[in-house]
C-alpha cells in the first residue's frame, strides 16, 4: 500500500456547526498539486481554512505524515505547512523583504532576529521568486500582483512540506500566472513540495494539477486526475453553464470546450 | 538599506534618552521654588543642608517625576498595545474607556471604604481600577465582535467613557465627605502628590509588566500580519490576545489608580515614536514607545505645573492640547493615502 503525505477522513467542514461539505476524502503522496476547482461560494475558501488548521473541523480528521494535524503545535505545524490567503497580510511600514523575512518567524529565537542563516533563505527565495528588484520598496505601495508574489515567496520562506494556496493567480496576468505556477513547479520537483490550491483557472488547473477536487453542494461532486476529470459535460454541470448562455454566442462553446477537454 | 536602519534607531534612542534626563531634570530644577543643578546634588548629598530644599526635591519633586516617568511610558505602551490589538490607528485607554471604567471603579471603592476604614492603600486603588479597566475591556471585546467597523468601535468605547464618568460624577457629588476634595483632583487627572510608598508600587507593578510586555514582542510582531498569518506562524492568538488584555488593563489600572485618567497620550505618543523609529516592529516600538511615553508626560506636567503657577493644571488639560492635533494628523493622513 502507498504510503500518502496528506489525508483527509470523513473531513466536514463549514461556519458555525453548519457544515458546508461533508466526507472528504482526500490522499495526496508526496510532491503532488492538488487543485480545488468549483463555482464561487462552493466553500473552497472554507475547505483550505480548515485543512490549514485555523477553522474548527466539523467532523472527520485530517493527518499529515503520521500526525493527526489538529493535535500539533503551532510551531511544528508552522515548519510544515504554510499558507497564502486571499486576504493580503497587513504591513504597516514593511519593505517587502520584511514581509519576506516574516516566514522565517518559526525558525527564530525569542525575540525573533534573523541569523545569517535566516537572512541567506530569505535571499535566495527572493531570487526564487524574481522580487529581488522590489525588495526595498513599501509593501503597501506595491500593485496586487506584486504583493502576491511576495506573500509566496513569505510561505517558500518558511520551508514548509505543503503549501496551502487560495487563488494565488487571480491577480496576475498570464505572464505571472505562468510564472508562479512554474515556481511551484520548480518547488515540486527540488523540494518535494506537496501544494494544494483552489484556482479558477480551468485551463492551468489541467496543465500544472495532479489531482484536481471538484466542489459543488454538500459531497464532493468528483475527485481525480485531470484527465479523469475533464469533461464538457461534467464541467458544465459543474459550473452550472446552461445552454442558454452558450447560445448567445457560437464562440462560447468552444471556447468552454477548450478549456475543459481532457487533453 | 540594513545599516541605515541601525543607524535609525541608534539615533532615536539616544534623542528619547536624552529627552528622558533633560526633562527629568528640567522637572526637579523647576517649580516655586527654582533650583539649580549644584542646588540639587547639595541637597542629595547632604553638604550645607538647607531643610526646604531637601524637603521640596526629596518629598515632592523626586517621587512625582519619577512617577511621571514611569506612569507616562505605561500611558504610550497601553495605547501602542491596543493599537496594535485592534489593528486601529487611534485607540487608546482613554478613548476605548477603559480609563475612565478603572476611574469609576476606584470612585465607588474609595467611597465605599472612606466610609468604613480610615485608610485606602495604594493596593486596593490598583485593585479597584483593575477590576474597573477589565469590566471596560471586556465591554470593549464584546462590542468589537459585533461591529465589524472600526469608527464604530472608538465610538462605543467613548460611550462607554461616558457612562462611567457620569457614573463617577454622581458618586462624587453625593458623597459630601471632606476626603472627597481629593478624590476630585484626582478624578481631573494629575500626578501631584506623590509619595515614596506609591512610586515603590508603581515601579513595582511597571516594570515587571513591561518586561512581560516586552517578551511578547515577536508574536507581537506576526500579529501585526493579521489574524490568518499570525496562525500559520504558529502564534497561540488566544493566549496572546488574553496577555495583552491583562497587560494593557493592568497598566491603565496602575495609571488611573495613581495619576486619574489622562488622556491622548496613549493614542498620540505611538503615532510620533512610530515616526521617529521608521518601523513598527515591536521589539524597537516597545521601549522606544515607554521612553517617548515618558518625556511626553514629563514635558507636560511640567507645563500643567509652571503655566499658570501657583494654580496647578490637570494634566489632560496639558496632554489634550498637544495629543489631540496627532490624532488629528493620523486621521487626515489615513484618508489621503486612502486617495492615492
Amino acid at each position: 500500500m502507498e504510503q500518502y503525505y496528506f489525508t483527509t477522513k470523513k473531513m466536514c467542514v463549514g461556519y458555525d456547526d453548519r457544515p458546508l461539505i461533508k466526507n472528504v476524502e482526500i490522499t495526496l503522496s508526496k510532491g503532488e498539486i492538488l487543485s480545488l476547482i468549483g463555482p464561487n461560494g462552493a466553500g473552497k475558501s472554507t475547505m483550505l481554512k480548515s485543512i490549514a488548521g485555523q477553522l474548527q473541523l466539523l467532523g472527520g480528521t485530517v493527518y499529515l505524515g503520521e500526525n493527526v494535524l489538529s493535535e500539533m503545535k503551532g510551531k511544528e505545524l508552522a515548519k510544515k505547512m504554510s499558507v497564502v490567503f486571499t486576504q493580503k497580510a497587513r504591513a504597516e511600514m514593511k519593505t517587502c523583504r520584511d514581509v519576506v523575512a516574516t516566514g522565517r518567524y518559526p525558525y527564530t529565537g525569542w525575540f525573533g532576529v534573523l541569523s545569517d542563516e535566516d537572512q541567506k533563505v530569505v535571499e535566495e527565495v527572493m531570487a526564487l521568486t524574481h522580487i529581488m528588484d522590489i525588495s526595498g520598496q513599501d509593501y503597501n505601495k506595491i500593485s496586487d500582483g506584486q504583493k502576491q508574489r511576495v506573500m509566496l515567496a513569505r510561505a517558500i520562506c518558511q520551508e514548509p512540506e505543503i503549501i496551502i494556496l487560495d487563488e494565488p493567480t487571480s491577480y496576475l496576468d498570464i505572464r505571472y500566472k505562468l510564472e508562479f505556477l512554474s515556481i511551484l513547479k520548480e518547488m515540486q520537483v527540488q523540494k518535494n513540495l506537496t501544494v494544494i490550491m483552489s484556482l479558477h483557472e480551468l485551463e492551468l488547473a489541467k496543465i500544472i494539477s495532479d489531482k484536481i477536487l471538484c466542489l459543488k453542494g454538500e459531497y464532493i461532486e468528483k475527485y481525480g486526475t485531470p484527465e479523469e476529470v475533464f469533461e464538457t459535460e461534467f464541467i458544465r454541470k459543474l459550473y452550472d453553464i446552461d445552454d442558454e448562455i452558450l447560445l448567445k454566442d457560437a464562440k462560447f462553446l468552444t471556447y468552454v470546450r477548450q478549456i475543459s477537454s481532457s487533453d | 538599506m540594513k545599516e541605515n536602519r541601525q543607524h535609525r534607531y541608534w539615533t532615536a534612542f539616544i534623542l528619547l534618552l536624552a529627552g528622558v534626563l533633560v526633562f527629568f531634570i528640567l522637572n526637579i530644577c523647576i517649580g516655586s521654588v527654582q533650583m539649580t543643578i549644584p542646588d540639587i546634588v547639595q541637597a542629595l548629598t547632604g553638604h550645607e543642608r538647607t531643610e526646604t530644599n531637601i524637603r521640596i526635591i526629596w518629598d515632592i519633586r523626586l517621587p512625582r517625576t519619577i512617577a511621571v516617568v514611569m506612569l507616562g511610558g505605561s500611558l504610550a505602551l497601553t495605547g501602542y498595545l491596543l493599537q496594535t490589538f485592534f489593528h486601529n490607528p487611534i485607540a487608546g485607554p482613554f478613548v476605548l474607556g477603559i480609563s475612565s471604567g478603572a476611574k469609576m471603579a476606584v470612585a465607588l471603592v474609595m467611597i465605599f471604604l472612606i466610609g468604613r476604614t480610615s485608610r485606602v492603600t495604594s493596593a486596593d486603588m490598583i485593585a479597584a481600577a483593575f477590576m474597573g479597566a477589565m469590566l471596560s475591556m471586556g465591554f470593549v471585546l464584546v462590542l468589537s465582535r459585533r461591529i465589524g467597523n472600526m469608527s464604530m468601535l472608538v465610538v462605543s468605547g467613548v460611550m462607554i467613557g461616558y457612562i462611567c464618568s457620569a457614573v463617577t460624577e454622581l458618586t462624587i457629588t453625593f458623597a459630601d465627605d471632606a476626603d472627597i476634595i481629593n478624590l476630585h483632583n484626582w478624578s481631573r487627572g494629575s500626578f501631584s502628590g506623590m509619595t515614596w510608598e506609591n512610586v515603590k508600587i508603581i515601579t513595582c507593578v511597571v516594570t515587571v509588566t513591561v518586561l512581560h510586555i516586552f517578551l511578547m514582542s515577536k508574536p507581537l510582531s506576526a500579529y501585526q500580519l493579521g489574524d490568518a498569518y499570525a496562525a500559520n506562524a504558529g502564534v497561540n492568538l488566544r493566549l496572546l490576545r488574553i496577555c495583552i488584555v491583562i497587560y494593557s488593563s493592568m497598566l491603565s489600572a496602575c495609571i488611573v489608580a495613581f495619576a486619574g485618567p489622562v488622556s491622548f497620550v496613549g493614542v498620540a505618543v505611538p503615532h510620533l515614536v512610530k515616526k521617529l523609529l521608521g518601523s513598527v516592529e515591536p521589539l524597537y516600538m516597545i521601549p522606544a514607545c515607554f521612553l517617548g511615553g515618558s518625556v511626553f508626560c514629563l514635558f507636560c506636567d511640567l507645563l500643567s505645573r509652571t503655566m499658570l503657577a501657583p494654580t496647578e493644571l490637570s494634566i489632560s488639560t496639558v496632554t489634550a492640547i498637544f495629543g489631540a492635533p496627532v490624532v488629528l494628523w493620523v486621521i487626515g493622513r489615513k484618508n489621503t493615502d486612502k486617495q492615492h
